[in-house]
């Protein structure tokens, strides 16, 4: 930074005294003119680095200058550039290109129904290039979006292939609703873009806060995420691309299971402990029985130390191939976009493939009609491991199963941790075993496109009717062996489900831009239809004689469970507008507004509107700032308005009588039962938001910021308000409560070097958010959301803190042998855990600050990258202690649970006496220990590339070849009181309270990755 | 034609009503239900597996909540308690209305929400368009009979609660306060007296009903109520009478009969009852099935240090293992049901290999085929049995009546099958000679010794304040349960007897007054 304060210092200099140049001997002459159009640019400054010494270019963009004694290298500069370094090298002309810097007045972004000029849209939007997501190689457009936008936290919570990635913009909002935002893809909605190829996006516009959103109303309020996909040739003729990765991720890191021989140290430990604990008739003291010779030699030493971490993990290959075919004609323009990815995780057996085609076509039909379309058929296929430990899954045995069980026995079969005799273990499937033979086979296929028509009614109006669909069909097939205890044993199980989702929209709108003199407006009125169609049916069941058939005959298990079937939908029409008027290219106002009817809601609050209002003062277009120099763009915004949430389970207004069936008799009968209390007054959840954002750009394009601040509050929150269980329901759905989200975005650019053959900028994502839970139902009850586990709910809703509270108890200790007395009060001994009486508020799931902080650099042919992500403030409950710490001798864990535990002669410390847990029973509780400070600072991605040359390109007849390495997740530190794989994870998919719990995460890679994107001719 | 392309499409902007009607099609609306007969029935049905009934399931590592009375007598142990704390803090006597209130608060909850079924159930069975009358009585009557069951656990527990008896469509009138305990047990004995003589319940035995409540099981729980009303804290002992009268009236129906013994020990009839659902012993029980509707207690019945040979579950512990305190209640030399392998085990075999506890384990939950084949429970949870009739009416004519023949005969009946190497006319000599004091004494002892896993201990010890202390050779003496220190050394203070209401049940209902000592 101080570098760059140095220059930034030294380039206002320069701009305010050039002209004081002096006497000089040699000269350099020759025209600056625009890159894109080639135009000359007048008035463009060139300075010689390192003086004063400066001129102008005149009229025709031409100019000459003497160069002092020494000087080298000349400053390229004009308004609305990017200024460029070049040295001089002997030369005597210099003919110079400069390109026009990115944020130029009329530069256009996509936002709600149609573009805007980036200088009037009041609200704040982030825009992230095509280019900029490719920097990061992988199969889901999130990750490729991590850090990317201030504001918009993605969570990687797993390190499976198929792995979700959670998206909270803003702070979370809403309690029961869906904290998800709005996804529209090419105008159209689509529930995630998970499985959409990265590489056919052209831009990601962020839509954070009203004036932006609240064209989407009623689905604003977790914000909107545009994408625009790429489209057809925009050059006459052919061009053909490849882009091409190869990936080889390997376990990023190891946790701290016991080997064999601390493993049989604690069972020893236990054993000899068991009197503590219990009273044993004399002789009767339990005794370690080592006589298995299946697993202990002669002399009791364990036969195997099978290290799970690693027999159950592997080098994950993944390679994604992309071939674009674009053209374009007199009248049309086409685009054909083909991939295939295969990725494997480090898991055995994880993996994932997709293989997706995307066709454009746009063409003219008339000079008052033009058409467009863009269809995309995906399928991916999926062997979809447990992101979760719970039920013995992949992920907790690696750390459970016991080290002294092979992964196969010399027969041949399949170890599991019950083959034992003499101890007791957890029975678990060893994880090779499950991974290898448990398939849960995930199929999907999308059809999602949408064709428009324009019709150009004069030169300021236009008409637009789009008809968008996302039809989705997934079929999911799982089967567990007869042989895999406590998963499929002992006959096997067997299940198979389908599921359809047909969504269409239709939407027709008016675009108006016109121009008088100063003033300027623009509009957008429309309508929108909306429905979405699901349903589905499974079978399942048990009882197979052999393995042979797994899914593909499941009417030959003896045990035939019922089958089920689904069917719902949903509806919205809506009607929005937008109008913007701009004076004199400084004073913006925008207004727009939405009204969103949806079939979710009461019979009494069908329609919703939703109106939003922003202003925008471009200063640096005023007269008064023309000779601020330094000051190459200035803007202030601000916005107010209001927003919705829609996203609530069906049906939640009405009474309705659910059914199944139960046993009586031995038989299955039909039961029915009221589904819940209606409320036919249900309506938005609503969510006002202000925001104040300055946008500046200083110094020839060398320093660029964007800031905003909001203020989000959400109210009538559509909650499940508690309410006396003695209705016979534990709550009703209502709209009652408020959260309030309160943060800074912030974006900094820093162009540090700009000389011909290096460059070097940094860009610092920042976001500071602060959220608060104003009012719960109506007496302000705490809430216990869950997730559900040990003791209760792990998090609590209580006014005055934020959502995601960790709930449990404190753990000052372990209490001491002199302090027996106080513990029996509680009924412990010393050597156990010394928790407080009553539970309270012990950490909290989401964090205060994040941010990703990018160096890009260009040094001659090469380009580099350096991505680091931060995230600060948030705790993490890690629920595998539960499990792996604070109960032993029923499965492996970590180490600790045998060096740092209490002994008569150590007392100071936070780890129980090891105590055999099915000698001695357990005692575990969430408390203070399984909390640590979930801060990280992550090198996201290390990436190099090279750009061939052009000599060597016209000998292979190629107009761009570019090579990449990059590394992936190439380190996380974090506090060292963490004991998991990585501190940004949960098991609690789905759940709005489940950030930074977890119970044996699926670990993450770090992955090495080598590209190459080839343009031919 | 440019004109009509876009009228066309421009008339896309008109909008429609209809378009945004919700039609549920995977459930039903309620103004479409009780169109008959069958709708009703299965409206009744889920109150078979709702609310109170599904506090028998001992799954999870809490044990069933059931079992909490015989923690918080202490009596009772569960291995799992480090593990899930509610018994520790109940055998502690350290809970309250804080550190239990989320595990009360399901107790609430699935207790109300069986009440909410029932209350419909009643409101709109009478309407449902030409239904039998038979028919509709016994759906009312089975109604009746769940709503009581669960009224009844929860005035037991937590005194008088509020009393709900219409369902709620919206959120009018949802705050309710804290009835008397007597009027919650007047709508109980309504609602049974009910079911008893209007309900055209079935004269059958339970089990040949095809486990459809019978009068038997109505009248059972009516018995039960009764008993329970004329001790403690209501004390209304004439209703030892209508007890009396009522168990005689379930005795001389001759539908339900004690289970013999078979050849000892392995066919005694604490063994027909682990392996066999089907007897004309049991009045009422909840049903399980290992593949409709499975139960763990196959998991909770082996001490989690032992792992016999061919186990199918991933893990055992002993969910309610009876204390050295709870076994002295028994005369070891005398009682088969303090044997090994009858309502306890304390060692089995497996495949030829010896197991041994150093502690005793529920054997009634020993279910081979789950441990050994299926990994899937579904033995029955018995919640009255003959045997009971049979000591409640012992206790009530002995009462009433004093020490007759008939009572003493109804109380030998079940120690007799129990003292398996004395003969009938040494108990019954023995109990004759008794006062009524010391002849209900010996009904208390009897009931603590026969339905141990029926979950009567910790209602006897609320209806009757007194505890039981054993000692060596069956010998059992009644001390006042308040003041007395139980086997984990905590002392007992008559706030003890019923649990508090959840924090959060108050946070929820701000009319509710917490119990006196919380």
């Amino acid at each position: 930074m101080e570098k760059l304060t140095r220059f930034s210092y030294f380039l206002v200099l320069c701009l305010f005294a050039w002209s004081s140049s002096y006497a000089q001997k040699k000269t350099v002459s020759g025209k600056v003119s625009e890159l894109e159009s080639g135009k000359p640019i007048p008035g463009a400054n060139i300075i010689v680095k390192g003086t004063t010494a400066g001129v102008a270019t005149g009229s025709a963009g031409e100019y000459t200058i003497v160069l002092p004694d020494g000087a080298e290298v000349l400053i390229f500069s004009s308004v609305g550039y990017t200024s460029r370094e070049i040295t001089v090298n002997g030369r005597s002309v210099i003919d110079v290109t400069l390109e026009a810097y990115v944020q130029s007045l009329k530069e256009t972004i996509v936002v709600g129904y149609g573009v805007q000029r980036r200088s009037e849209v009041t609200g704040s939007v982030s825009v992230v290039s095509g280019r900029e997501l490719e920097e990061h190689p992988g199969f889901n457009a999130l990750q490729s979006l991590r850090g990317k936008v201030s504001g918009v936290k993605i969570s990687t919570n797993s390190g499976s292939p198929t792995g979700s990635n959670r998206v909270v913009i803003r702070g979370i909002g809403t309690i029961n609703a869906s904290t998800n935002p709005l996804y529209i893809v090419d105008g159209v909605a689509l529930d995630n873009i998970e499985t959409m190829n990265p590489n056919d996006i052209q831009s990601i516009e962020v839509l954070k806060d009203a004036s932006a959103t609240a064209i989407y109303g009623s689905r604003g309020a977790n914000g909107v995420i545009l994408v625009t996909t790429k489209r057809g040739g925009t050059e006459n003729g052919l061009r053909l691309e490849y882009n091409g990765d190869f990936s080889m991720g390997r376990l990023a890191r190891k946790i701290d299971v016991m080997n064999a021989k601390e493993f049989m140290e604690v069972q020893r430990i236990g054993y000899e402990n068991a009197p503590i604990f219990k009273n044993y008739a004399p002789g009767q003291e339990p005794v370690i029985d080592l006589s298995d010779r299946r697993i202990f030699d002669a002399q009791g030493n364990p036969l195997y130390d099978t290290d799970w971490q690693e027999e159950a993990t592997r080098t994950a290959l993944t390679h994604n191939h992309q071939l674009s075919i674009r053209s374009k004609g007199e009248s049309g323009a086409f685009g054909a976009f083909l991939n295939y990815t295969d990725a494997e995780g480090i898991y055995l057996n994880s993996w994932t493939k997709r293989a997706s085609v995307k066709l454009v076509y746009d063409v003219s039909l008339a000079k008052w009609l033009s058409l467009g379309t863009n269809t995309t058929i995906t399928k991916t296929w999926a062997n979809n491991v447990s992101e979760t430990g719970g039920g013995f899954h992949a992920s907790r045995a690696i750390t459970e199963v016991p080290p002294i069980f092979p992964v196969k026995w010399p027969d041949g079969t399949w170890s599991n941790s019950t083959e034992i005799s003499g101890f007791t273990f957890e029975g678990q499937p060893n994880p090779v075993h499950r991974l290898l033979e448990e398939d849960n086979l995930v199929n999907g296929t999308r059809l999602f496109g949408n064709l428009f028509l324009d019709f150009k009614l004069a030169s300021y109006l236009q008409f637009r009717s789009q008809v968008g669909i996302n039809n989705y069909l997934s079929e999911d097939r799982y089967y567990a062996p007869t042989d895999m205890i406590t998963v499929g044993f002992p006959d096997g199980y067997a299940r198979i489900s389908n599921g359809k989702q047909t969504y269409w929209q239709n939407e027709n709108y008016f675009t108006y831009a016109r121009e008088f003199g100063s003033h300027r407006l623009n509009g957008v009125l429309g309508a929108s239809w909306q429905q979405n169609l699901a349903s589905g049916n499974a079978m399942s069941a048990r009882g197979f004689t052999n393995d042979f058939f797994n899914f593909n005959n499941i009417g030959a298990a003896s045990t035939q469970n019922p089958s089920t079937s689904y069917a719902n939908d949903w509806s919205m029409n809506s009607y929005f507008s937008r109008a913007t008027y701009t004076y004199k290219d400084r004073y913006t106002a925008t207004f727009s507004g939405r009204m969103d009817g949806s079939s979710r809601f009461g019979k009494n609050n069908k329609y919703g509107f939703f109106p939003s209002g922003g202003v925008s003062w471009l200063v640096s277009n005023e007269e008064f700032m023309r000779n601020v120099k330094a000051i190459d763009h200035l803007r202030l915004r601000a916005s107010f308005g209001v927003t919705g949430n829609t996203e609530i389970g069906l049906y939640r207004s009405l009474a309705t009588i659910g059914s199944g069936t139960t046993l009586i008799g031995g038989q299955r009968v039909a039961r029915s039962f009221a589904q819940r209390l209606p409320n036919s007054d249900l309506e938005w959840e609503r969510t006002r938001q202000f925001d104040g954002g300055i946008e500046v750009t200083m110094f020839n394009q060398t320093l660029l910021l964007e800031a905003d601040y909001y203020s989000k509050l959400t109210y009538n929150l559509i909650l499940n308000r508690p309410i006396p269980t003695s209705t016979g329901f534990g709550s009703i759905t209502d709209n009652i409560g408020s959260v309030s989200n309160k943060g800074i975005d912030l974006k900094l650019t820093t162009r540090n070097i700009n000389t011909e053959n290096l460059t070097w900028s940094t860009t610092l994502n920042f976001n500071y958010n602060k959220n608060r839970i104003e009012s719960l139902g109506l007496n302000n009850e705490d809430i216990f959301p869950g997730p559900n586990w040990v003791a209760g709910s792990q998090t609590i809703l209580r006014v005055g803190e934020p959502v995601n509270s960790f709930w449990g108890y404190e753990r000052a200790g372990v209490w001491g042998s002199d302090e027996a007395e106080e513990a029996a009060k509680v009924g412990a001994i010393p050597g156990e855990a010394k928790r407080s009486t009553k539970k309270t508020i012990i950490g909290k799931g989401i964090p205060d600050v994040t941010g990703g902080l990018f160096n890009r650099f260009n040094i001659g042919r090469f380009d580099a990258l350096i991505d680091l992500q931060v995230s600060l403030g948030a705790d993490i409950m890690q629920q595998f202690l539960a499990t792996a710490e604070d109960r032993q001798g029923l499965t492996n864990g970590i180490s600790t649970q045998l060096y740092d535990a209490w002994a008569s002669d150590k007392q100071n410390t936070m780890v129980q006496q090891i105590r055999h847990t099915v000698l001695s029973g357990q005692n575990l509780q969430p408390d203070t220990r399984w909390i640590c400070d979930g801060s990280y600072i992550r090198g996201n991605l290390f990436s190099v590339g090279y750009n061939f040359g052009q000599r060597m390109l016209a000998t292979m007849g190629l107009s761009q070849l570019r090579a990449s390495l990059s590394l992936e997740n190439a380190f996380v530190i974090h506090s060292k009181d963490f004991k998991g794989y990585d501190p940004e994870s949960s098991t609690w998919h789905g759940d709005n309270f489940g950030q930074n719990i977890f119970f044996y995460e699926y670990p993450k890679a770090r992955t090495l990755t080598f590209g190459i994107n080839v343009r031919f001719k | 034609m440019k004109k009509y392309i876009f009228i066309i499409t421009a008339l896309l902007m008109v909008s429609c009503e209809r378009f945004l009607v919700e039609k549920p099609k995977s459930e039903q609306s309620l103004d479409q239900f009780f169109q008959s007969a069958g709708e009703g029935r299965s409206f009744v049905n889920t109150l078979y597996k709702s609310g109170a009934t599904g506090f028998y399931d001992p799954g999870g590592f809490t044990g069933s909540i059931v079992m909490m009375g015989g923690y918080i007598s202490g009596l009772f142990d569960n291995e799992a308690k480090g593990e899930r704390i509610e018994p520790l803090r109940a055998q502690n006597l350290s809970f309250n209305a804080q550190n239990m209130s989320e595990y009360l608060d399901r107790w609430w909850s699935s207790a109300y929400s069986a009440i909410a079924i029932a209350n419909t159930a009643i409101k709109y069975i009478p309407n449902i368009p030409g239904i039998p009358d038979v028919e509709k009585n016994q759906l009312l009557a089975e109604a009746k009979f769940f709503r009581a069951f669960n009224y009844f656990f929860l005035v037991k527990n937590f005194g008088g609660v509020p009393l709900v008896t219409e369902p709620y469509f919206n959120t009018e009138g949802i705050y309710v306060d804290r009835a008397q305990i007597g009027e919650v047990y007047n709508l109980i004995v309504e609602d049974l007296e009910w079911a008893v003589n209007q309900g055209n319940l079935s004269n059958n035995n339970f089990v040949t009903n095809n486990f459809r409540i019978t009068k038997g099981s109505a009248s059972a729980l009516l018995a039960d109520v009764y008993l329970q009303m004329s001790g403690y804290p209501l004390r209304i002992e004439s209703n030892y009478a209508k007890a009396a009268a009522i168990t005689k009236s379930i005795i001389n129906s001759g539908s339900y009969q004690l289970i013999q013994n078979g050849a000892l020990p392995e066919k005694s009839a604490y063994n027909v009852m682990r392996t066999s659902d089907k007897e004309s012993e049991y009045v009422f029980s909840i049903e399980f099935d290992p593949v409709i509707y499975g139960v763990s207690s196959p998991s909770v019945s082996l001490p989690g240090s032992i792992r016999p040979p061919g186990l199918k579950y991933s893990r055992t512990y002993n969910a309610y293992r009876p204390t050295d305190q709870y076994i002295e209640l028994y005369d070891e030399t005398k009682d088969l049901r303090v044997q090994n392998q009858q309502l306890f085990f304390k060692s089995v075999d497996v495949q030829g290999e010896h197991f041994e506890f150093g502690e005793y384990a529920p054997y009634l939950f020993y279910d081979t085929v789950a441990l050994y084949e299926t990994a899937r429970g579904g033995q029955d949870m018995r919640v009255y049995r003959y045997a009971e009739m049979l000591l409640i009416a012992a206790e009530a004519i002995a009462f009433t009546e004093g020490v007759t023949q008939e009572a003493v005969k109804y109380l030998t009946d079940v120690r007799a099958r129990a003292y398996w190497n004395t003969s009938r006319n040494v108990i019954e000599d023995q109990l004759s000679v008794l006062d009524k004091e010391a002849f209900i004494k010996e009904v208390w002892k009897e009931r603590y010794r026969e339905l141990a896993l029926d979950y009567r201990l910790w209602s006897d010890i609320q209806r009757t304040r007194l505890y039981p202390v054993g000692s060596a050779g069956g010998n059992v003496n009644f001390v006042d349960v308040v003041g007395h220190t139980n086997p984990w050394g905590a002392t007992y203070q008559e706030h003890h007897l019923l649990y508090p209401i959840s924090d959060n049940e108050i946070q929820r209902n701000p009319k509710l007054e917490q119990n006196p000592g919380y």
